[in-house]
């Protein structure tokens, strides 16, 4: 996040405005991170210490308890491969799928895209909700009911809808020079794609597969319908078997919430460096 | 150099894809009817009273039935609340899992033909016999799917009550006598109040504020009353006496400083805790706090009976159904019957939970026997109440809210017992 912007060539100012910046930069920071550290804090708490001396309260050793009862309840490996395979197909299907709808919009500026992308920007504003009725009886009438080939399918064809709508606006001032140079070359629609488009917008692709992977990770309410067999189930559903009808164990929940937000939080970590190179194409090379 | 380099990453990047994309195809393995595997499904955790009964019975189950595995998952509660319509219109279906029972859940699954009808298994293999009479309304369900009577639908193997959780220690503390009758229990938060500590732990958030309420409701309420009002035998008035003392006494309460305006907004969990941490007396609520309570609490405690009342809050509690595309279910039926068994419902006893069938002489711990015989009174003068937001749908949250007003002034007695009068009449069911 680069929200510190430099007024240049006015230096008095500059330092005036800084320090005010970084204070509120520095408390939007505490905010988002102090979850965080309660979920971590309370993740290695025994049971007794919770209810003892409540959430703030730190605790007197590490108690790995419920992190390792939550791994075994659940079968966490399984679920992590499960997380794993349905967000990377998801990642990478919905990129390449995003790109040729972009391609087709953007750079080849087929008839009518101004109804095409409106149909995509209306298929982002669907919520989940009224998914999953039709979702079920599809996937039910295809065989594909508890697999997770058919969690693939849907996000992958809901994410490329608004991988579709960022990219063909990123694409539309995908600068022309460079496609009329390779076409007066002799490159064909294809070659321009994929020798020229992708390479140049790689940095965009990169943030929208990072983006891609860790929100279908997130996501709850298809996977919970979708995926019944718990030998199918992903992270975010597994975390859902603690919440009890009345009562709920604090403790674990929080080892079950740390262990389902670690594995987003490496790949986030893993894939930074793509996210600061900018969401926007490089200019003319 | 750097072409090849970018199609080894672009092979790489594809083969991952196809290795990913077929490994996601995985099977899902539906039931089979070759009376080789019991699926089963249920949502207790694995130390709760039920979850270790339930262990046991599955032990049991594999002893007396060689060759037959039982394949079981737990499953969260909301997953099974969410998708048990559409699991059991599938062919993934379970041979048998746990369900909630009411109107709105089990009643409504019935009434779509979902699940299958065990009255001639109840009768036969005695279950109606060990179940007693409003443990059972929970169980039958007629054509509407509305409790009380019809066919069974659903076997609950425990049941819930409320009572009254009281820290003996901070009675002795404050050279508070305990109490045996209602005028005793005013009495003792009375003294309280005088001592500066709030007596009630609350959670106007929460269900138990309108718990609290209907209790002392039911306290000048009879079995025809609580009929009225949950099974819709009879028009429900929310001026007649019951609910006008029920209503006035709990905003009385409030004023009377023995349950805090400021509980207008917690949760169960933080007046739990607070019972818990020692900071307040007493909690009046249900028989699923016990095991956490006998595994936390670090003083002396006790529990007994609302005074003066002969009925409580409470009801059979979650139901095992048979879905009706269930492969196995003789196996199902079979199961059920274990956990009916008087060693299964001894274990459940105790381990802390309230089992429909059990033996008290055979309940060791002395804590454990009294939640039982507790029980055991209240199903014998009949005097399961069941729960306020039952009736209606939706009206769970229209409690909450109108309570939540009661606690901090906002609404008198009057208007209360109005506004849910009207939600009531709304949502109740026209025949």
């Amino acid at each position: 996040m680069s929200a510190v912007r430099r007024p240049a060539g006015r230096p008095r100012s500059a330092v005036l405005s800084r320090y005010p910046v970084l204070v509120a930069l520095a408390v939007g920071a505490l905010f988002m991170v102090l979850p965080f550290l309660i979920v971590a804090v309370n993740a290695v708490k025994s049971p007794a210490e919770y209810s003892a001396g409540g959430p703030l309260s730190l605790p007197d050793g590490l108690y790995l308890d419920g992190l390792k009862d939550f791994w075994e309840r659940v079968d966490f490996g399984q679920k992590l491969l499960n997380s794993v395979l349905i967000s990377g197909s998801v990642a990478v299907l919905a990129v390449v799928l995003s790109v040729l709808n972009a391609y087709a919009i953007g750079i080849g500026r087929i008839r009518g895209r101004a109804w095409v992308l409106a149909f995509f920007v209306l298929a982002n504003t669907l919520p989940q909700e009224a998914l999953v009725y039709p979702v079920y009886h599809l996937s039910k009438e295809a065989g594909l009911y508890d697999t997770r080939l058919s969690v693939v399918i849907v996000f992958t064809v809901i994410q490329a809808a608004f991988g579709t709508y960022l990219l063909a606006a990123v694409l539309g001032r995908f600068p022309r020079e460079i496609v009329d140079a390779a076409r007066i070359d002799g490159a064909n629609a294809w070659q321009v794609l994929w020798r020229i488009v992708v390479p140049v917008s790689r940095p965009t692709l990169g943030v929208l597969l990072v983006f891609f992977f860790v929100w279908t990770w997130n996501e709850f309410l298809l996977p919970l319908v979708m995926l019944i067999s718990n030998d199918n189930q992903t992270v975010s559903v597994a975390l859902g078997v603690l919440q009890g009808q009345r009562l709920m164990d604090a403790t674990m929940t929080n080892a079950a919430a740390l262990l389902g937000v670690l594995p987003a939080i490496v790949f986030f970590l893993v894939f930074q460096r793509t996210l600061t190179r900018g969401i926007a194409v490089g200019a003319v090379k | 150099m750097l072409t090849a380099r970018r199609r080894v990453m672009a092979t790489a990047a594809a083969v991952l894809c196809g290795t990913l994309l077929l490994a996601s195809c995985g099977g899902s393995d539906s039931g089979s009817s070759d009376g080789k595997t019991l699926r089963l499904w249920h949502y207790e955790g694995p130390d709760s009273a039920m979850g270790l009964a339930w262990n046991a019975a599955i032990e049991e189950f594999e002893r007396t039935h060689p060759g037959v595995e039982v394949k079981f998952e737990e499953k969260g509660f909301e997953q099974i609340q969410k998708t048990a319509p559409m699991v059991l219109n599938s062919g993934d279906a379970p041979d048998l899992m746990e369900y909630n029972k009411g109107n709105a859940t089990a009643g409504l699954l019935s009434k779509q033909g979902l699940l299958t009808d065990l009255s001639a298994e109840a009768a036969e293999r005695g279950w109606d016999r060990k179940i007693s009479a409003s443990v059972r309304t929970t169980s039958q369900y007629d054509a509407r799917g509305v409790m009380g009577s019809g066919k069974w639908y659903g076997i609950p193997n425990y049941a819930e009550y409320t009572m009254v959780f009281y820290n003996k220690d901070l009675f002795e503390k404050h050279g508070v006598a305990e109490p045996r009758t209602f005028g005793e229990l005013t009495a003792a938060m009375d003294a309280f109040v005088d001592k500066g500590v709030t007596p009630l732990a609350n959670a106007g958030a929460e269900y138990m504020a309108q718990q609290y309420l209907y209790q002392l409701a039911l306290s000048r309420a009879d079995r025809g009353w609580v009929d009225s009002y949950e099974l819709y035998q009879g028009k429900s008035d929310f001026h007649d006496a019951a609910w006008t003392y029920g209503a006035e006494t709990f905003a009385d309460w409030v004023r009377k400083g023995y349950i805090s305006e400021k509980s207008s907004g917690t949760k169960a969990e933080d007046a739990g805790v607070s019972f818990i941490r020692g900071e307040s007396p007493i909690l009046f609520s249900g028989s699923w706090w016990y095991g956490r309570f006998v595994a936390e609490n670090k003083f002396d405690w006790g529990t007994f009976l609302w005074p003066d009342s002969a009925m409580t809050l409470g009801s059979g509690g979650n139901l095992w159904v048979v879905p009706k595309g269930a492969a196995n279910k003789d196996l199902a039926y079979d199961f059920i019957d274990i956990t009916m068994s008087r060693r299964i419902q001894n274990l459940l006893g105790n381990k802390g939970g309230v089992p429909v069938a059990a033996d008290p002489a055979a309940i060791t711990d002395p804590r454990a026997k009294g939640l039982i015989e507790n029980f055991n009174t209240l199903a014998e003068r009949d005097g399961l109440a069941f729960y306020p937001d039952w009736p209606v749908p939706g009206f769970y949250d229209v409690l909450v809210s109108e309570t939540q007003k009661l606690i901090t002034g906002d609404a008198t007695p009057d208007a209360y017992l109005d506004a849910v009068q009207k939600a009531y009449d709304k949502g109740v069911p026209k025949t």
